[in-house]
This record gives structure tokens, C-alpha cells and sequence, in this order.
């Protein structure tokens, strides 16, 4: 029966090729979007880490007045913590630090991690060869140890089988081997290897001790949330205790692959919610179709009906068809899906200079498998049951009777009117949603970071602390190396930096001479980007002086304490008043430097494009050197020429210097709006996916509807309704449902729009236009949809249409 | 003023279908008096829907002239001829053409909706008398599903009426009913043309023609006989 059941469907199929291409595509579009778009944020946020127990694995970082800024956590409060913390096990804590190792042929920076000796431990993970660090070893004073990745050891040490208790040089101290991890081993993210964090806790103040991140188990019933909420009590005590340091400071909780949301977590929800949206317009498209399929059959189904079938049979025919065409789109989707994912890999690598994180395998993992299996099921259920419940457990006598003439059943009209409404609420949201992501990733992309990026090459170096230990060496190295530069072979200028504009700065609290820090809840010292540059760079670069004057030849000394301050930087610290001249002071440092203000240039962006409004303020790098310096060189001759100058010039200074991330400023600011820009493609793919169904969708269901009243408007005709009143009364319905679907989804698209402009920072009046352009847009279709079959409808003569079947 | 309502000339309709050409009227010529009762008859596939819905203004004929009430018709617009079927036509139906999603009082209101120079209580008024006429003042609130065939179409008939138009054009409206139901709604039919409503009716059903004063019989889309019946008689058969 079920195989009769079952070709007869086939059949049906079979008959109308047009109508199974179109479902089976419509299908695979819906599946495989949601498939792809689950199964992506999947591996990059909720996967369980690979490792015994690694569900478990939670990590702490700090919040700043509320705001989850992925910071890390001061070890001491740290430590806190770890004593009253209730749920929480096996605490360890890290922090990462880019090192330079040195090799046989030259150093290279590599991503080291300085962790408690747990870290291993957490993670169930034993060394390849050697072990684990002790706890002796990370005490200050200690032997200097290193347990080192397996790509470093192939890499860099050769494979050497007699690694251990060989010495290598890191940041130019000797280090110890004593392990070597397993092959794919990045535990917490893309460590390459492992130094021991000393933590003689005691000895240190909250201004002198290091800041980590916490890692730790979660025991199993205990939740996030109850984390959290004594993460916030314990914090807002020691804050109480410390003001001048914990003020407005926080802690959460999140899985290691979840820290990545950050204050992202209004775009995740929403595109996520965006899939499903996709899911139940294919659904509803398909169901409608089918519906439409089986009203057509109506006459049929109430014949059978009459001559005895069962109701069980009915279904079971309608069903089939759903089944066979759910599942062959399905397929079709997931395969789509699985090509979608592998090219995501290749996309996402180039977010980053160094490998993405270990986890972001993309791919048909079981997750995957599972998801998929429970859509079919469940666009079966919705695409399947509905039309055949409907039509088979609708009133076969009446279908038989011919009923009232003229007008579709009540029933049916209401269903195709929540159709109607469900497709412009979901294409409403959804285009509002992707067009605000759209718009904030044209926006971000063109961002005034601050700098003339044309034409110049980027680098970054690190001085080691041993080997540059004190700051009359590093000044010496950043003039050597400038001068040097300066002559070297195709190069036009040279630009040093700590940070340049659009790359990530040190952030740091500063606080203004004469102004009272009250210290309630929320207020804590101004962050600011702190930058140190060489004193004629900023220029150079074509950061625009605004008041005042730039650095020059006066402000070289390590005893002085000029200062320049961005725009945003007056606006938010100077009311009415001129910031020439004032004082302020870096506030985690012990000692009290006044440092005066002698200029004010305009705003740079530096790092993520969503921290803009962070006013940044500048040293001179000859006041302030540090370890880490960005070069940027203006070319007068081809890039590999000036790599090439670059190169040399390094070695010929220090040979144990490698310089990394060599590219150009363009392609240095794009990798900090590739993902967003990735993002938005992708969501623009749902948004046109949205737009198509929804246009076909609500065609469909219009002009199905208008159809199936053609005697109903021959009758009002009869009686003497005009064409225009005809056309108004159903422009008015479709107007109604318009309403109807369009005020909850411009809400539910604004919301999630709001979400994104929280993150993105793109502004509400923005999200009123695409609001009011997309309800125009919807709406056009909308009226299109009406208009265009009822003037079909109208061009029957009167006595046509009541007669019309 | 003549009474002439209703003046066809040299009538024609032809369907054009595919490669077909249906002569569904040829030639007509016929004249109808206000305050007429006219039945027209003939076989299946004679033309008397097709004659009725050119009377009705619900299709155009192919050739000829049709003068209504004394102005040409055959050449108006949409719109005017809108007006006239909602302003001088009440129409009924063989399977009642009721709207299921209105009730009744909104289904018997709907063409007066289409006039604008009725109020809301005027039209309330006028729906009020118009089915108390038909006897159905007391479902006005019922769906067209919870009524009787016979009931839906004293409903039609109301809906027919509510606008006092000045003929009414019925396609067997008895052919969906039984004998009880179809004596009913031919008494109220012959109680508004003996109060002066002007009736063309085409029907199968000699008995039902026999109340008719005139009967036009059509054959193969032309009239074939066209009797007229002393008016007396008539009266007393209505008011027995
Ligand atoms: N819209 C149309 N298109 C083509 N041919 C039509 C159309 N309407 C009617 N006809 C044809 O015109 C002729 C007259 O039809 P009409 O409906 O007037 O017959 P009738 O006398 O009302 O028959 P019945 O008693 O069965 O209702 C028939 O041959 C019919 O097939
Ligand atoms: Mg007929």
C-alpha cells in the first residue's frame, strides 16, 4: 500500500516536471541556507572543544562597565574569584604574547601562551614526548622552561627527535624543553607554545601584577548565568575594595568558542533567527504550492473520500509528495551547504595573519548531520501534513455539493491570508536585518581610520625584553632603524608607531589635572588608545592636525611628557574650553606623570572598527618607547623591492629580529573588515533568497486567491460594483495584510536591525530609512501582487466570471 | 414618455473560442414594457443565458442596438454600465450567488454599498424592507452556509430588490429547488411584479413560465414565438 502510495506520488511529480523543479529548488534553497548558516556559527561558537570533558570548559574575561570587552581579568582578582566561586573547578588562567624564537635560519614570531601549569590538565591532553610544567616552575627564579606545539618543533626545530632538555632561544633568553604537544594542539586557541605564567601573587600590587584569562570546568547543572551572577557580586566587592583600579569593572563567563561573540551577540541571534526565517518561508512556499496542488485535486480527493477511502490513505498520498520532494531538495541543499562550508574555511583563514582558531573546522559534522535530518522532518511535517490535513479532512460534501458559489471557502481564505502575512512578515524582517548589516559593512569598510593609506608597506617588529631592556636601547633601535630605512631602496618615508591608525593600540585609563573621578558604579578613568609615534610620523601619515602643533625636534627626550589628543578626546574630556596646555596622567602606572597637551589631530580608528569612538592619544615614541613597533613605509618602487629593503635593513641591525604581518596598510585594515564584510555577503545571500521567495510566494498566493474568487467578483459586478471599486477593495485587503505581516515585521527587523547598530554602531536614523525603504519595496510587491490579478480578473466580461471555474 | 424599458434591434452575439464560432444569439428583435412579466424559454444551449446577460449589461453583444429606457447602451463605458446594473438591474440567479463570507443583511446590502448617495441608515432601512419582503428579516445576522437553499435565495431575491431597480432579470432562479421551495420564490416574484416591478425570467419549467403574461420562446439563438397572455388573468392567478 505504502509503495503504491508511494509511486502514485511519483507519478503526480513526474507529470508536472515545471512544478517539481520549482518545489525542489525552493527546498534546497531553504535547507541548504539554514543548513549552512547553523552548522557556520556552529564550529565557530557553541562546538564542544575536542577534548575529554571539553564541554565543560569555560573561560573568564573582564567586562568594563557592563559592556563584554573580552578584557582580561587582573590576576589577583582572578584569584579572588577562584576562592569564593561556587560551580566552578580546576581553575587555570593564561595570557597570550606574541615571542620571537630563534632558529637555524633566524628568528620568528611565534604565538606563545604563559599559563599555569594546569593548562594541560584541563584540557585531558598529554604531551607527545616530555611533560607537563610543574608547579616549582612557575615561580619566579625558576628554570627557565618551554613545552613547544608539534608545528614548531617540525617547523622550526626540524623534527629534531631529541628535542628534550635541548635550549632554544626565546625573546633572546635561553628556554628549556621539556614537551612536546600533540600534533593540532592549540589549546586555548592558536597557541604555538607554552610558557609557565609565574604567579608569586602575593608579592604584587593590583597596578603591578599581570591580567589574565581564567579557564576552568563547569560542573554539570550548573549554568552560565548562575556564573555570572556571582562573577558580578564578587567583582562589584572588590571594586568597592579597590576603586582606583576595579572601578566599573566586571567578570563573565563564556565557552572558550563563545568568547569569540563578544557584544556580538544581537547579530548572532539574528541571523540565526534570519535561517529559520528562510526555513519556514521555503517552507510555507512549498506548503502553499502543494496546497494549491491539492485544491486543484479537491474534486478528486472528495470523490475518493465519498467512495470510502480512509483519511489515513489521503494523507498518506499527499505526504509522499512532500517527502520525495523535501528530501531530494534537502540533499541537494546540504550538498550546497557542505561546498558552502569548505569555501567558508578558505574565507575565514584569511581573517587572520595567524591561523584561524583550532575548532574552525567547517564541514558536515555530526551537528550538521543531526540538523539537517530534523528540518527535513520538520519542512515535511509543515510542507506535508498541512495541505494534506486540510484537504482531506475538509468537508467532502460540500466540495461534492458545489457549495456557495463564487467565493473561496472561509477556511481556505483565511489560511492563503495568513500565508500572505507570514511571507511579508518574515521578508520584511529579514531584508530589514540584512540590509543593516549590509549598510554597516559598507560603512565600516569605509571608514576615515585617520591615515593615507596609499602606496605604503606595513611591518611589525617586537624587541625583546633582554636584549633591549632599557628605553634608551629602544629609542637608539627605532632611530637606527628609521634612518636606515630612510635610505634604503625604493623607500620614499618611514612611519613608526607602537600602533598605526586602524591597527590595534594599548588601551589605557587616563585622568585629566582638576577633575574628580567620582567613583559610584559606572564611572570609572576614561579609556583611551594610548599610541607611542615618531614625532614627525603622524604628519607624514596625514593624521590632520586640528589645534596646536604636531610633535617636532623639541618634544625628543625620555624626560619630557608632550602630549597630542585626538578629537574625540576633546570632546568628551572639554567643554567649552581649550585643551592646550592641560595636564593629564596614565593612571595604572605607579608613579604620577603630568603629561600637557600641545595639540589636538584629528580621529584615528584603531583596531575593531565597532570601538571608533575611542579617542586615542599619541607620545612621542623618543618619550615613550616600546616593544612593539609597526612600520609603515611609503614606496616610491615595487613592494617586493622595499619587503626586500626591509628585510635587509632588520637583519643588518639585529639579526634575531624577525619582522611579521609584512603587507600593505590596505590589506592590513581589510583583514579588520573581512569578517564583517563576510558576514554581510553572506546575509545579503539570505536577504535575496528572502526577497525571491517572498515576491514569487505572495504572488502565488495572491493571484491563487484572486483566482479562486473570479465569481465573486463577476457577482459584485453583476450587482453593479465598477472595476474601481474592485481594484480598491482588494488593493485594500492586500493593503490589510501588508499591515497585518508588515508592523510585526518591521518590528521584529528592526529589532534585530537595533541589535546589529548596537554592535555596528550604524545609527538609528539609518535604520529608519532601510525600515521605510524596505516597507516600500515589500509593499510595492505587495500591491504588484494584487493589482496585477485582479485587472486579470476584471478583463472577463461580467458574465464570464460567473461562470468561471 | 413612451414604456418601453427594454428595445433590442437586430441583436447578435457570436463567441469566438479557439476555432470555433458559437452564433449564440442572431438577429434578435424584441421590445419589453415597464412593468412587464416576461419568461423566456427554450432548450439547452438556446442563448436564453446569453440573452438575459445582454439585458443585464453583463456582456456585450457582437451586433445591434439596445436602447434601456429610452438611451442607447450599446456603446457605454464600464463605469456607466456599472451604474445602470447596480441603479436599474436586480439580479438572480439559478445557484443564488450569495457571498459565504457576508451574512445575510451585508450580502442583500453590498449593491447598495455601490451607490454613494445612500447613508448608512438609508441603506439599513431599505435592507430591512427588502427582506421582510422575502420573509428573512430574521436571519439577518446567519451565513449564507446556514440557510436553505430555498431560504439563500428569497436572500438573493431580497438582494435582488433592495435598490428598487426597475426590472429584475432571473436565470432559473427555481432550478436548484424543490417544488415547495421554487412555489415560494414564484409567489414573491409575482408579489413584485403586481407591484409593479418589471421581470424577465428565463426558465425550463412551464409551470413556472405560465405566471409569466408574456412568454418569448428562443430556438438556436432566435426568437420563435412570442405570446402575451391577458393581463386580468394574470393578476388572479398571482393573488390565488
Ligand atoms: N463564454 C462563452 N464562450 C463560448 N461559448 C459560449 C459562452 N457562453 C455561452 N456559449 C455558447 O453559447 C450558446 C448559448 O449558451 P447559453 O448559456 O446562453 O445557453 P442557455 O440557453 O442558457 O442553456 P441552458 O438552458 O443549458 O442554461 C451555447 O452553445 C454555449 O455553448
Ligand atoms: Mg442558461
Amino acid at each position: 500500500m505504502i509503495i503504491q502510495d508511494f509511486k502514485y506520488a511519483l507519478r503526480l511529480l513526474a507529470k508536472k516536471p515545471g512544478f517539481t523543479a520549482l518545489t525542489t529548488l525552493v527546498m534546497a534553497a531553504g535547507i541548504g541556507l539554514s543548513v549552512y548558516m547553523f552548522s557556520f556559527f556552529n564550529t565557530v561558537l557553541y562546538k564542544d572543544l575536542p577534548f575529554e570533558n571539553g564541554d565543560s570548559i569555560i573561560t573568564i574575561s573582564g567586562s568594563q562597565n557592563g559592556t563584554k570587552t573580552e578584557s582580561k581579568v587582573n590576576i589577583l582578582d582572578y584569584e579572588a574569584i577562584e576562592k569564593s566561586i561556587k560551580g566552578l573547578s580546576e581553575f587555570g588562567a593564561y595570557y597570550n604574547q606574541s615571542v620571537n624564537v630563534a632558529g637555524r635560519d633566524g628568528a620568528r614570531r611565534y604565538n606563545g601562551v604563559f599559563a599555569q601549569e594546569n593548562i594541560f590538565e584541563i584540557t585531558r591532553t598529554k604531551p607527545l614526548l616530555g611533560r607537563e610544567f610543574t608547579t616549582a616552575e612557575t615561580l619566579t627564579g625558576a628554570e627557565l622552561v618551554v613545552v613547544i606545539s608539534y608545528d614548531l618543533w617540525q617547523n622550526q626545530l626540524g623534527g629534531d627527535a631529541k628535542v628534550l632538555d635541548q635550549n632554544i632561544q626565546i625573546n633572546s633568553e635561553s628556554y628549556r624543553v621539556i614537551g612536546v604537544m600533540p600534533q593540532g594542539y592549540f589549546f586555548p586557541n592558536v597557541a604555538q607554545l607554552w610558557l609557565p605564567l609565574k604567579n608569586n601573587l602575593n608579592e604584587l600590587t593590583r597596578e603591578q601584577s599581570v591580567s589574565v584569562r581564567g579557564i576552568a570546568h563547569i560542573n554539570s547543572g550548573v549554568s552560565l548565568e548562575e556564573i555570572d551572577t556571582q562573577l558580578s557580586v564578587i567583582m562589584t566587592r572588590i571594586a568597592v575594595q579597590y576603586p582606583e583600579t576595579n572601578t566599573g569593572i566586571g567578570a563573565y563567563a563564556t565557552t572558550i568558542p563563545g568568547s569569540g561573540a563578544g557584544n556580538g551577540q544581537g547579530v548572532i541571534y539574528s541571523m540565526h533567527i534570519v535561517a529559520v526565517f528562510i526555513l519556514v518561508l521555503a517552507s510555507i512556499n512549498v506548503g502553499n504550492l502543494l496546497l494549491s496542488r491539492a485544491i486543484e485535486r479537491g474534486k478528486e480527493t472528495a470523490i475518493r473520500v465519498a467512495l470510502g477511502a480512509p483519511r489515513s490513505r489521503l494523507i498518506s498520498q499527499m505526504l509522499w509528495e512532500s517527502i520525495i520532494i523535501c528530501c531530494f531538495g534537502g540533499v541537494i541543499g546540504l550538498l550546497v551547504a557542505a561546498w558552502g562550508l569548505e569555501i567558508s574555511e578558505a574565507i575565514t583563514a584569511t581573517f587572520f595573519i595567524d591561523p584561524p582558531a583550532f575548532w574552525w573546522k567547517f564541514g558536515l559534522d555530526a551537528y550538521t548531520i543531526k540538523l539537517f535530518l530534523a528540518i527535513v522532518v520538520g519542512t515535511i511535517l509543515v510542507t506535508g501534513l498541512l495541505p494534506a490535513w486540510k484537504n482531506s479532512g475538509g468537508d467532502f460534501n460540500a466540495v461534492l455539493r458545489d457549495g456557495t458559489r463564487g467565493a473561496l471557502g472561509k477556511k481556505a481564505g483565511r489560511l492563503n491570508k495568513l500565508l500572505v502575512i507570514s511571507e511579508i512578515f518574515i521578508s520584511m524582517a529579514v531584508l530589514i536585518a540584512a540590509s543593516v548589516m549590509v549598510y554597516a559593512a559598507y560603512k565600516q569598510s569605509n571608514y576615515d581610520i585617520g591615515a593615507n593609506t596609499d602606496n605604503t608597506l606595513t611591518a611589525r617588529v617586537i624587541l625583546s625584553e633582554s636584549d633591549y631592556d632599557t628605553d634608551e636601547k629602544k629609542v637608539q633601535f627605532s632611530q637606527q632603524l628609521k634612518s636606515r630605512l630612510e635610505n634604503g631602496l625604493g623607500v620614499e618615508s618611514v612611519m613608526l608607531a607602537s600602533a598605526l591608525p586602524g591597527d590595534y593600540a594599548l588601551k589605557t585609563s587616563i585622568a585629566i589635572e582638576g577633575k574628580e573621578y567620582t567613583q559610584n558604579k559606572n564611572t570609572s578613568f576614561p579609556k583611551v588608545n594610548y599610541i607611542s609615534i615618531m614625532p614627525e610620523a603622524l604628519a607624514k601619515l596625514g593624521v590632520e592636525l586640528k589645534q596646536g602643533r604636531y610633535f617636532n625636534n623639541t618634544d625628543h627626550g625620555l624626560d619630557k611628557s608632550s602630549v597630542l589628543v585626538s578629537e574625540s578626546f576633546v570632546k568628551a574630556n572639554f567643554v567649552d574650553e581649550s585643551p592646550i596646555g592641560k595636564r593629564l596622567r596614565v593612571t595604572n602606572n605607579d608613579e604620577v606623570k603630568w603629561l600637557s597637551i600641545i595639540g589636538v589631530v584629528e580621529n584615528t580608528i584603531q583596531g575593531n572598527r565597532e570601538t571608533k569612538g575611542l579617542p586615542t592619544i599619541f607620545r612621542p615614541f623618543t618619550q615613550l618607547p616600546r616593544n612593539q613597533i609597526s612600520i609603515a613605509i611609503k614606496m616610491k618602487a615595487d613592494q617586493s623591492v622595499v619587503t626586500n629593503t626591509l628585510r635587509k635593513t632588520l637583519q643588518s641591525i639585529d639579526p634575531q629580529l624577525p619582522s611579521f604581518k609584512i603587507e600593505t596598510y590596505e590589506q592590513s585594515n581589510e583583514r579588520y573588515t573581512a569578517p564583517i564584510l563576510f558576514i554581510s555577503k553572506l546575509i545579503s545571500l539570505f536577504g535575496l533568497a528572502a526577497a525571491f521567495l517572498a515576491a514569487s510566494g505572495i504572488y502565488g498566493v495572491m493571484s491563487n486567491t484572486i483566482n479562486q474568487r473570479t465569481q465573486e467578483i463577476g457577482i459584485k459586478r453583476a450587482l453593479g460594483a465598477d472595476e474601481d471599486i474592485i481594484t480598491k477593495e482588494y488593493l485594500m485587503t492586500g493593503f490589510k495584510q501588508l499591515l497585518w505581516g508588515g508592523i510585526p515585521g518591521i518590528l521584529a527587523g528592526t529589532g534585530m536591525g537595533f541589535a546589529m547598530s548596537q554592535t555596528f554602531g550604524t545609527g538609528n536614523f539609518s535604520l529608519i530609512i532601510i525600515a521605510v525603504t524596505t516597507t516600500v519595496f515589500i509593499g510595492a510587491i505587495v500591491m504588484y501582487a494584487t493589482y496585477a490579478p485582479t485587472q486579470k480578473a476584471l478583463q472577463l466580461e461580467p458574465s464570464d466570471a460567473l461562470h468561471y471555474e | 414618455m413612451s414604456n418601453t424599458l427594454i428595445k433590442l434591434e437586430n441583436i447578435e452575439k457570436v463567441f469566438y473560442t479557439e476555432d470555433v464560432e458559437t452564433h449564440a444569439l442572431s438577429n434578435i428583435t424584441l421590445t419589453i414594457n415597464k412593468g412587464e412579466y416576461v419568461s423566456i424559454s427554450g432548450p439547452s444551449g438556446c442563448g436564453k443565458s446569453t440573452l438575459l446577460s445582454l439585458l443585464g449589461l453583463l456582456d456585450t453583444s457582437t451586433n445591434g442596438h439596445y436602447q434601456l429606457a429610452n438611451h442607447d447602451v450599446s456603446d457605454i463605458s464600464k463605469k456607466e454600465r456599472a451604474r445602470i446594473r447596480n441603479m436599474e438591474i436586480g439580479f438572480i440567479f439559478q445557484s443564488f450567488n450569495l457571498i459565504s463570507d457576508l451574512d445575510v443583511e451585508e450580502n442583500v446590502d453590498l449593491p447598495l454599498t455601490y451607490r454613494k448617495d445612500l447613508s448608512k441608515e438609508e441603506r439599513k432601512i431599505m435592507v430591512k424592507n427588502a427582506l421582510d419582503k422575502v420573509d428573512m428579516g430574521h436571519r439577518a445576522n446567519h451565513f449564507p452556509s446556514q440557510l436553505s437553499g430555498g431560504q439563500q435565495q428569497r436572500v438573493a431575491v431580497a438582494r435582488a430588490i433592495a435598490g428598487n431597480p426597475s426590472m429584475i432579470l432571473a436565470d432559473e432562479p427555481t432550478g436548484n429547488l424543490d417544488s415547495k421551495n421554487a412555489a415560494a420564490v414564484m409567489a414573491l416574484l409575482a408579489k413584485l411584479h403586481a407591484e409593479g416591478a418589471t421581470i424577465c425570467m428565463v426558465t425550463h419549467d412551464p409551470r413556472s413560465a405560465e405566471q409569466a403574461e408574456r412568454t418569448i420562446e428562443i430556438l438556436d439563438g432566435q426568437v420563435v414565438a412570442d405570446h402575451v397572455k391577458a393581463p386580468a388573468t394574470k393578476i388572479a392567478t398571482a393573488v390565488a
